[in-house]
């Protein structure tokens, strides 16, 4: 029973976007290879996400149900996907390249003496994985050699769920056997850090304004931004100095230090003070009415115009995009 | 002949009993005096020896002398009026010696100066004049002292100078008063005695107040290390700068004290200005009180009870304080020392130093930045690639190649460059020369950033140097020099105003003010070159605090990377005294100066324009269709 | 506490690094190198529970002569003694194999914890310390910002996905995977730099660990990105602006 096999992550009853795009990733795989595609939903509960998953033109669907997979730990997670993996000698097993799969998949990989090819971006023939180097400045082509199975996991993004074929499949049911005992570590719930503080620096989205907003008063206009966005809000120095906004949402060499994944300056110039705090973002989005402000050297994407009329816009795109 | 003026008079004669009193006193004095000395000067000789403690350059030394000991220039050129009033005394003093040893000779019966022989008559005329002028001379310094009250000699008042300036003044009523009286007058006598026993009161109370300085300061200032803010390389492998008392050398010892808690280092401090805990004076002061304390040879940190960590890293390393400094006190290797004390073991934890410092370990500039962000420009403005074949190596420096105002700057003084037909090339890369971390205490770092950019122009075969940055400039040309022999290095205000010649002058009234960075001023002496530059774009004017005195930008030692500031943000009182002189465009000659006035002018309403003196001559440069920055 | 910290020399994040004659690795010669990032969190971690707790913090690294440098540096921060496996032919081992190096040195230690970094800022694996947990048996939680000593064993907290953390309770001895930016870093002293010359270091030859070359997965090139970072300026209306940097931001970017 070789094949193809997709783990699908779930996480309150729902699948998520980036494991759709790993069944995509699958089914280009299969198509290369001219295997099956299956898909695995493991877990506690898993009867409306294995219904979902069957309306996506897969070979069929395997529940891997049990009791102690009902809170992800990598004991459980590892023992009963290798039990079954065991049990059909796949081919390929895809996995999105989620916090919890980077926790677990490797763990199994090594016990079928294999290694995973993690956080894969492109597919091509040979099967050629292609995967990020030294932080994106380098791509590497990887090959799996040897019988498999072979583990890969993709990256959020690199493949469209949106174009995945439907059909129905069927659905059956795996009991891997895990004892309470096997599971060593024991997680609590998760939390978030407490709302009242600001967090900056962990924060994955930040939505900063700058001089340009020219007034206290225009403030509001950059709050609906952050909120449609479900960002943060900070600043650079003059807003903080003018007691516009609290100190502790100062961005720049005297204030904090940001990492987070998208970081959208309003009408910001750029001056080197600021621009030494977010230089760990992974994307920089700049607004800003001069096409000469240096915010637009470090930004990945620019839109010169006056923020007043382009702020509303992406505000307004935004909620339809999510709607 | 009859005699027109009168004489000094002095006792004919005095009784044994009268001889051996004196004689008692004097020694009395003279023992306390040295009873109070001795431990002074057991702990100078007993502190570490110090490589720079030495007689030569005996020229430079003997000049220094010359100059600020006995012509008071330094004391005079700070603070004209007050500087006088002590160069009187000063001057009184020494015109006294001769006097003073006749006195006592007298008193034992074996007065050499006679007012009858013309010798005796001419110099007691001649100390007369001096008495004069130093008896002004003291009771001005008093009613400065306890009446005008300037804010930098502290707020409490000393009693304590009180009496010594009475006693200096007593000593001088006294000499003079015995002109207007006969030798044979009983008034003569008691003259004589208040005379004598003012003065020996006097001698003992100099070794444990500031009138150490007396003895002290001109040693101090004859031994000092010379130049301006000179690091001592540290030496062997338990030498981490200023750690404790073990680590205080002679000269550092020495300076301690001879401070003469006249304040000018406090009065021209800028985080002392700015509310910040720092005082230069206390600093000194503190280490003055650890050595009274504990001695030279105490393994207990110098920084805690004596002097706060905090206020050693709120030091601009503008050097103000040391410029300013009359009796040769170096105030910037004690700072910078205990600085390093504090790095080179670990004991500073700061979140922004740690993270200056993380990024120079591993990466090449101190904002953090990735090297593609410069090489992104050097291409963007097609900046030829130094080569050995070119005269000049523009050096970028961290500033001139990823701050976007900086870019600017070298952007416009490479097109002054192309203009003149001056042949340069930048280097694929550089690393920063470490002046940051210099000024931060990290020996560490800047050994290695020194000797991987020395290596670096090595192998570029780097001849000459010029670069927008005086920071960079100072680095590369002094404190590099401790491990190789760096290019010879120029600021782009000494390239331009050499070149003034074949620029185009554009007549202008704009009224331009012009701000002295510290590392081209005080750490250069470069002054008139960027004032040239500046002239041939309008009318200069200069600001209040100009020249040797500027006040800081608050940039420096390592300071534009260390957050906030407390207090009052020294960048906003410059630029405040900036905008105040009506001046409506504002010329700086450093990025770091640049980057901060730019961030207080945004402050402000009806701000000046500011501008780098490279962009005032570029902007009389005829157009060039080539690509802006 | 008995700690070993494994850490891997990378090149410097300003690295001019060009793609060598084979086409298969990163040319070394003039390369500069550095401790990788999250593995300067993990010694962090690890000299932060030393002074907590006692005990002690043994370094590991395999990799070729130059590695020295990089273990110095750790020495300098804090670590004790350092244990260097030595390994030329990196290139053609996989991270599977690499994990049975390191597994081999660290086992006749007998630790009470095993940091890693959550993964190298080279080859991004992020993998190393998961294998070597399965490898040595040990329980492991990767993603790791915070680590406390408790009556039963470790209490650490650990990174989720969009703002969300969780704390894992697990028993001694076990590995964590440690995620950058938990703490702040300590800098380098000249003092730890002067200590660290009278450390122990021992070399072991990766033969005498008796872990033969080997990899199922092979890197068969590497090659620059087809795209150069540059900034994308979106023309058109407000409207149109906005929503083009939408789509961008949702498919080209994704980190929406």
């Amino acid at each position: 029973m070789s094949g193809v096999w997709v783990v699908l992550e779930e996480h309150d009853g729902r699948i998520g976007r980036i494991s759709w795009e790993a069944l995509a990733a699958g089914h280009a795989l299969g198509a290369q290879l001219g295997l099956p595609v299956s898909a695995i939903v493991p877990g506690a509960n898993t009867d409306a996400t294995a219904a979902e998953a069957a309306t996506k033109a897969v070979d069929k669907v395997v529940r891997i149900e049990h009791p102690l997979l009902a809170v992800y730990t990598s004991d459980a997670f590892t023992l009963a996907l290798e039990q079954f993996l065991r049990s059909v000698t796949p081919e390929y097993i895809v996995f999105p390249h989620t916090y919890q799969v980077r926790d677990y998949a490797p763990a199994l990989a090594a016990r079928f003496s294999r290694v995973l090819i993690g956080d894969v971006t492109a597919l091509a023939a040979g099967p050629v994985f292609q995967r990020q180097l030294l932080q994106g400045r380098l791509v590497g082509d990887y090959r799996a050699s040897g019988p498999g199975p072979h583990f890969l996991s993709v990256q959020s993004g690199a493949f469209r769920a949106d174009q995945l074929p439907s059909a129905s499949a069927t659905i059956e049911v795996f009991t891997p056997q895990i004892e309470p005992e096997q599971m060593r570590t024991k997680p609590s719930a998760p939390f978030r850090a407490s709302a009242q503080t600001v967090d900056l620096s962990s924060a994955p989205l930040i939505v900063s304004v700058g001089r340009g907003i020219k007034e206290a008063d225009n403030l509001p206009l950059v709050q609906e931004l952050a909120a449609a966005l479900g960002a943060e809000l900070a600043a650079s120095r003059p807003i903080c100095d003018n007691g516009w906004l609290p100190i502790e949402r100062q961005i720049g060499s005297s204030g904090q230090t940001v990492a987070p994944k998208l970081y959208l300056a309003v009408g910001i110039s750029g001056a080197i003070q600021h621009l030494v705090g977010i230089k760990g973002s992974q994307c920089i989005v700049a607004i800003n009415k001069d096409p000469d402000a240096p915010i637009f050297e470090v930004a990945d994407y620019g839109i010169v115009g006056d923020l007043f009329d382009v702020v509303p816009a992406l505000t307004a795109a935004l909620k339809a995009a999510q709607s | 002949m009859t005699l027109l003026l009168p004489t000094l008079a002095e006792p004919a004669t005095f009784a044994l009993g009268e001889k051996l009193l004196f004689l008692a006193l004097a020694a009395a004095s003279a023992a306390l005096f040295a009873r109070r000395l001795s431990p002074i000067v057991r702990n100078i000789l007993r502190a570490r020896k110090d490589s720079d403690f030495h007689l030569f350059p005996i020229g430079r030394r003997a000049w220094d002398f010359f100059w600020e000991v006995i012509c008071q220039a330094k004391v005079i050129q700070q603070r004209p009026l007050p500087g006088l009033a002590h160069a009187f005394v000063f001057w009184g003093f020494c015109a006294f010696a001769l006097v003073t040893l006749n006195h006592c000779a007298v008193g034992l019966g074996i007065g050499f100066l006679s007012p009858q022989s013309w010798f005796g008559r001419f110099y007691f005329y001649f100390a007369a004049a001096f008495a004069l002028t130093c008896a002004a001379g003291i009771a001005g310094l008093f009613i400065r002292r306890f009446l005008v009250r300037p804010r930098w000699l502290g707020a409490k008042l000393s009693w304590e100078s009180g009496f010594i300036a009475f006693l200096i003044f007593a000593l001088m009523v006294t000499y003079l008063a015995a002109f207007f009286v006969a030798d044979t007058a009983p008034a003569a006598r008691m003259l004589w005695w208040a005379h004598t026993l003012s003065l020996l009161i006097f001698l003992p109370i100099i070794p444990h107040t500031k009138h150490l300085h007396l003895v002290l300061s001109p040693a101090t200032v004859f031994l000092s290390r010379g130049g301006f803010s000179q690091i001592p390389p540290l030496s062997g492998d338990e030498d981490f700068g200023l750690v404790a008392g073990t680590d205080l050398t002679q000269l550092t010892v020495l300076q301690s004290y001879s401070c003469v808690e006249c304040g000018r280092c406090t009065e021209h401090c800028p985080a002392a200005n700015t509310g910040k805990l720092l005082n230069p004076k206390e600093i000194v002061l503190g280490l003055r009180s650890y050595l009274n304390d504990l001695g030279p040879a105490s393994e207990e940190p110098l920084l805690g009870k004596y002097n706060a960590q905090e206020a050693v890293f709120q030091c601009t390393t503008c050097g103000a304080c040391e410029f300013q400094c009359p009796v040769g006190i170096e105030h910037l290797p004690i700072l910078v020392g205990l600085r390093r004390g504090a790095v080179n073991t670990g004991a500073w934890e700061d979140d922004h130093g740690a993270k200056l410092f993380l990024a120079l370990e591993r990466g090449s500039n101190a904002l953090g930045l990735g090297t593609a962000e410069r090489d992104k420009f050097v291409q963007k403005q097609a900046f030829p690639i130094f080569d050995g074949s070119q005269e000049y190596c523009l050096w970028l420096g961290c500033m001139g190649g990823y701050d976007p105002k900086g870019r600017e700057i070298v952007a416009d003084f490479a097109r002054v460059m192309n203009y003149l037909g001056t042949s340069y090339g930048v280097l694929r890369k550089e690393k920063c020369t470490g002046d940051p971390v210099r000024r931060l205490g990290n020996d560490l770092l800047f050994q290695q950033l020194a000797e991987s950019n020395l290596e670096l122009l090595a192998q570029n075969k780097v001849r000459k140097i010029v670069t927008i940055c005086p920071h960079c400039v100072r680095t590369i040309a002094e404190d590099w020099k401790e491990f190789g022999a760096p290019p010879e290095i120029e600021h782009h205000s000494e390239f331009l105003a050499r070149h003034l010649s074949q620029l185009p002058t554009v007549p202008d009234q704009e009224k331009i003010v012009y701000h002295d960075p510290c590392y081209l001023g005080r750490y250069r002496n470069v002054y008139d070159e960027p004032r040239a530059v500046v002239s041939s774009a309008g009318q200069l004017v200069e600001a209040p605090r100009s020249g040797e005195r500027s006040f800081c930008c608050g940039a420096g030692g390592g300071l534009a990377f260390l957050g906030e500031e407390t207090g009052e943000r020294v960048s906003h009182m410059r630029a405040a005294e900036l905008a105040a002189t009506g001046a409506t465009t504002v010329a700086a000659a450093c990025p770091f100066c640049n980057t901060m006035l730019r961030d207080a002018f945004a402050a402000q309403a009806n701000a000046p324009q500011l501008i780098d003196i490279a962009q005032l001559t570029a902007r009389s440069l005829p157009p060039v269709p080539s690509a802006t920055v | 506490m008995k700690i070993i910290v494994a850490i891997k020399q990378v090149p410097e994040r300003d690295a001019q690094v060009r793609i060598d004659a084979a086409g298969k690795g990163i040319d070394e010669t003039d390369l500069q190198w550095a401790l990788n990032e999250s593995d300067a969190y993990a010694l962090e971690e690890a000299l932060r529970l030393k002074e907590a707790n006692g005990g002690e913090v043994i370094v590991l690294s395999a990799g070729p002569e130059r590695v020295g440098s990089t273990i110095r540096e750790a020495l300098a921060k804090g670590a004790d003694r350092a244990i260097h496996i030595d390994v030329e032919d990196l290139a053609q081992r996989d991270v599977f194999n690499v994990a049975q190096l390191l597994a081999a040195a660290i086992k006749p230690e007998s630790p009470d914890l095993v940091l890693t970094g959550l993964q190298s800022d080279d080859l991004g694996y992020g993998q190393t310390g998961v294998i070597l947990a399965e490898l040595l048996g040990l329980p492991h939680a990767s993603l790791i910002l915070h680590v406390e000593k408790s009556a039963s064993g470790l209490t650490v907290k650990r990174e989720l996905e969009e703002g969300w953390f969780q704390t894992i309770d697990l028993p001694t001895p076990a590995l964590l995977t440690i995620q950058s930016g938990g703490n702040k870093l300590r800098y380098a002293t000249l003092m730890g730099i002067k200590k660290a010359k009278t450390k122990e270091q021992r070399r072991i030859p990766a033969a005498d660990l008796g872990v033969a070359a080997a990899q199922s997965v092979t890197l068969d090139r590497i090659a620059l990105p087809h795209k150069q970072k540059s900034t994308q300026l979106l023309p058109g209306s407000a409207k149109e602006a906005a929503a083009a940097l939408v789509e961008k931001l949702k498919f080209e970017a994704r980190v929406l």
